[in-house]
């Protein structure tokens, strides 16, 4: 591939890397330094890139494997946690069943359009970083494979985590709904 | 398949992980199962809002300037 076609087209991924970088770092300075480090590998090994295949991913990959060299050492979160607590919560079933089922006639709507984008950015930041990765990397739309290529773990532990992180954050933002009294989930008397 | 099969396969069925065999099953449950057909789409929904929030943000425009800046001076010097 041409240096000048190369270029355009790792730029083109600029927001998706550093969008990925600032929720890995959680700190807009890291993220910058993390995706401009991130270039300069990708350039210094282009050759290693072969055209045709996905540019994305690779970029990915190197973003990944700079984090986990780099970043991840000086993150000062514990990560012994498994989070096995959250593996049965179903936001579904707190919607259709209990108070919130019987104070709207659609709470999961009124749940969803009621979700502020803060909210699920700073629930994603309080998930552990092992889980935060995969379900960031699954957001930017790659495959079990390919997360568990670039984080170099099992499809299996990607699919575990995936699943994990994800009713982490159903269970944060319920219980953030909760606390602001979301109509939908208030304990309002039926109509009627 | 019943309920417990098939929401174990949720969110390998939403990523479009599972094999033709395995969706066809969890199609035909959903098929005759609205429980799980609401629950699924509500997952989905869930997953929409979550990408829809994490994609939204740009980079500084200072950076993509200072990206570009540096690969043009790597590539100048001599390596």
């Amino acid at each position: 591939m041409a240096n000048d076609a190369f270029e355009t087209e790792a730029l083109s991924f600029l927001d998706a890397l550093y969008r990925t970088a600032l929720r890995m770092t959680r700190s807009e300075a890291d993220a910058e330094d993390l995706v401009q480090e991130t270039y300069i590998r990708a350039f210094r090994f282009r050759d290693q890139f072969t055209p045709g295949t996905n540019l994305k991913a690779w970029l990915f990959r190197i973003l990944t494997n700079t984090f986990i060299n780099s970043y991840r050492r000086r993150q000062s979160q514990p990560e012994f946690t498994e989070l096995d607590d959250v593996d049965e919560f179903s936001l579904y079933r707190r919607m259709t069943g209990g108070p919130a089922a019987s104070a709207s006639p659609d709470p999961e709507s009124e749940f969803l359009n009621g979700l502020v984008d803060s909210e699920v950015k700073d629930a994603l930041a309080d998930l552990p970083e092992k889980f935060r990765s995969v379900v960031l990397l699954d957001v930017e739309g790659f495959s079990y494979k390919e997360i568990a290529e670039m984080l170099g773990i099992p499809i299996g532990t990607v699919m575990s985590r995936l699943h994990r992180g994800r009713k982490f954050l159903q269970k944060r933002l319920y219980d953030l709904a909760q606390e602001r009294g979301i109509a939908a989930l208030r304990t309002a008397p039926q109509k009627g | 398949m019943d309920c417990n099969d098939c929401v174990e396969k949720l969110y390998a069925f939403l990523d479009t992980e599972l094999s033709t065999t395995e969706l066809e099953q969890v199609r035909l449950h959903l098929d005759g199962c609205d429980d799980c057909d609401e629950n699924f789409v509500f997952e989905a929904r869930f997953l929409t809002t979550l990408r829809e929030c994490c994609t939204s943000d740009v980079a500084p425009a200072e950076l993509r300037e200072r990206v570009i800046r540096k690969l043009r001076g790597e590539s100048a010097s001599p390596s």
